[in-house]
């Protein structure tokens, strides 16, 4: 299949996903028990401002059009507005955007940069004391809630050995590079959280797919002809164990927002979790609804781009 | 939350078995005796659910305030006491009964449709397609922030929670299910069901079903414990069921009243109860896939 092609291909598979995924959201707001009129109007309003609003989003209207008009909303970027800050949710939640994507980014890499030697550890040292040690760890790190891991980071080093702040994202009374450094040091425990709920997962599957790479005739061959075992393990087998550990990033992206959005309830980051978790409490509808409109189409932008860059590198995915 | 399903339990089974059999499962229970970590699994859940039903002999439901404010455990409370003066240990012992009553509801509900779902599609290869693509999709979205704007929607009581985190939790069960499914029609012996017999849905009930039993047990394990964590998820969020006790609302009470960063047991026990649910879970579906397969069984 040509690049072009591949691309293409992923990118309409993108679209189509975010199709679903508005589709799904406009069914189960209508369909549910529960007043459609929520999602845009609040019980607090006056009669007439309620009634303006519901013709302003046409949930007067029969279900095929306010579809239509839901739909042409979205494209232009109308996610109705805040019933609290009475502010566009957009600019509500475009605000909060960065501050998600640097702390959901940010536990990925150090997912990678942990998850890899851990995982090369395991499997060359297969069924030795430190493997079943690297094995125990995974399998407990899948069984993490995230809020505890939260909380016990924040608890050990925010307050008893007062190393790092507890809380929210950067210093107010600093500036220049010293706020940069105040946004890393505000970073480190939530991206940290983050991190040990999605290691153990990665770790077991680097492990699992190097055991099985080194197993194949490629390994054989490359012994045979006297290449030393570390340049075997990293050069040969892990490039090719890195392939299923990367798509398995891309599945859970789903699952690392969920955990982002209770890590940043925990540390009280100014994120798009944060706004979820304040929005709850508040029972501020459009804000939580455009909150996963606007989590899955970043989650379904970061999938393409991982697997369009992930085409170019390794030929065997444009034909997977 | 939707966990990872984790690794182990995604592990190709070595072939199709056809039939499990009272003697395969004999041996599946003889390998499974000889792991420790198992058995120990097997015996904490037992453990979890027992306090879950001897609820109200163990403790009072702590409902009332009472004047011992923030006690940290000891003296009158084994686990001390959190920001109204309520007893710890008796919200833990009734959050057990939530979390085990959300994690074996939800998860039934999930299995059910799920394995009806994948059973249906991999008998119909034309629904095949539509349900892979369904459950790709779904599974690709964020969905705990979904499944918060449909509980705030609904309004958060228990109903709610179960059928929630079930309607999110059935594609990974199809998924799971639907690849052992689709090896298992192409076998000979279901084309020979299908020469004896018209009734499709016997031979789903008797010989596809059966023969995906393994794997379903395995996603029952699974998903109750993903279940118990997207539950306490969206408790920790204030979504949880405002009159019944669950260890995701004590966290949620101790971040929302302050409490948690001067009373550290109103955040560790609730977190070791939520631990030792969804570590003896995922353990005991690892023993039980060990067990399962015939190369760990002695002749």
């Amino acid at each position: 299949m040509s690049i072009a092609l591949f691309v293409l291909r992923r990118l309409g598979r993108g679209v189509f996903t975010i199709w679903f995924a508005v589709t799904v959201t406009f069914l189960l707001l209508r369909l549910l028990p529960g007043d459609p009129a929520l999602a845009v109007a609040s019980p607090n309003m006056t009669e007439e401002t309620r009634a303006a609003l519901l013709t302003q989003y046409g949930l007067d209207q029969p279900l095929i059009i306010q579809y239509f008009i839901y739909l042409g909303r979205l494209v232009t970027g109308d996610l109705g507005t805040s019933f609290t800050q009475s502010i566009p949710v957009v600019d509500v939640l475009l605000q909060r955007l960065p501050w998600t994507l640097v702390l959901t980014a940010s536990a990925l890499v150090l997912t990678v940069l942990l998850g890899i030697p851990l995982g090369v550890l395991a499997a060359s040292r297969r069924g030795k004391a430190m493997d079943r040690f690297v094995q125990i760890l995974g399998v407990t790190g899948q069984s993490l809630f995230v809020p505890s891991v939260g909380i016990a980071l924040l608890l050990l080093f925010g307050l008893w050995l007062r190393w790092l702040p507890i809380g929210g994202a950067y210093d107010d009374a600093v500036y220049g590079v010293a706020w940069y450094g105040s946004v890393l040091q505000h970073l480190l425990l939530p991206a940290l959280s983050l991190t040990l709920i999605q290691l153990g997962s990665y770790v077991l599957t680097v492990r699992a797919t190097l055991i099985d790479a080194l197993g194949d005739d490629y390994v054989t061959l490359a012994k045979a002809n006297g290449l030393s075992p570390r340049r075997i393990l990293w050069k040969h087998a892990l490039r090719n164990a890195l392939l299923p550990a990367t798509t398995l990033i891309g599945l859970q992206l789903g699952f690392l927002v969920g955990g982002a959005v209770l890590t940043e309830t925990v540390f009280a980051y100014p994120g798009i979790g944060r706004g979820i978790y304040e929005a709850v409490t508040q029972l501020d509808f459009p804000v939580l609804q455009g909150a996963f409109l606007l989590l899955a189409v970043t989650v379904v932008v970061a999938n393409m781009l991982t697997d369009i860059v992930y085409g170019f590198l390794d030929p065997r995915v444009k034909t997977a | 939350m939707t966990a990872p399903i984790p690794e182990a339990a995604l592990e190709p089974i070595p072939e199709p078995i056809a039939t499990g059999g009272s003697r395969a499962s004999r041996a599946t229970w003889r390998a499974f005796r000889k792991q420790p970590l198992g058995l120990l699994s097997l015996a904490i859940l037992g453990i979890l659910i027992l306090i879950s039903i001897a609820a109200p002999l163990l403790a009072p439901y702590p409902a009332s305030y009472g004047t011992d404010v923030l006690k940290p455990p000891g003296g009158g409370y084994p686990l001390g006491t959190d920001a109204l003066g309520r007893d710890l240990w008796g919200e833990i012992v009734w959050g057990t009964q939530q979390s085990v009553l959300v994690a074996v509801a939800a998860s039934a509900i999930a299995i059910a449709f799920g394995t009806l779902v994948a059973v249906l599609g991999a008998y119909i290869p034309k629904l095949d397609a539509v349900i892979g693509v369904v459950v790709d999709l779904t599974l690709s979205l964020p969905v705990l922030p979904l499944m918060i704007l449909v509980a705030a929607l609904v309004g958060p009581s228990t109903s709610t929670i179960i059928l929630v985190v079930a309607a999110f939790s059935w594609p990974e069960v199809t998924r799971i299910v639907r690849s052992q499914a689709l090896a298992v029609v192409k076998l000979p012996y279901i084309d020979a069901a299908r020469l004896m017999t018209r009734n499709h849905l016997w031979i789903i009930g008797r010989h596809v079903v059966p023969a995906v039993a393994p794997v379903i047990v395995v996603s029952v394990v699974v998903t109750a414990s993903r279940a118990v964590l997207s539950a306490a998820g969206l408790a920790f969020l204030g979504l949880g069921d405002p009159t019944t006790w669950s260890w995701g609302r004590i966290l949620y009470e101790a971040q929302a009243s302050g409490a948690m960063v001067s009373a550290w047991w109103l955040t560790l026990f609730p977190s070791l109860a939520i631990l030792a649910l969804v570590l003896s879970a995922t353990l005991l579906s690892i023993a039980y896939n060990d067990a399962r397969n015939p190369r760990n069984h002695d002749r």
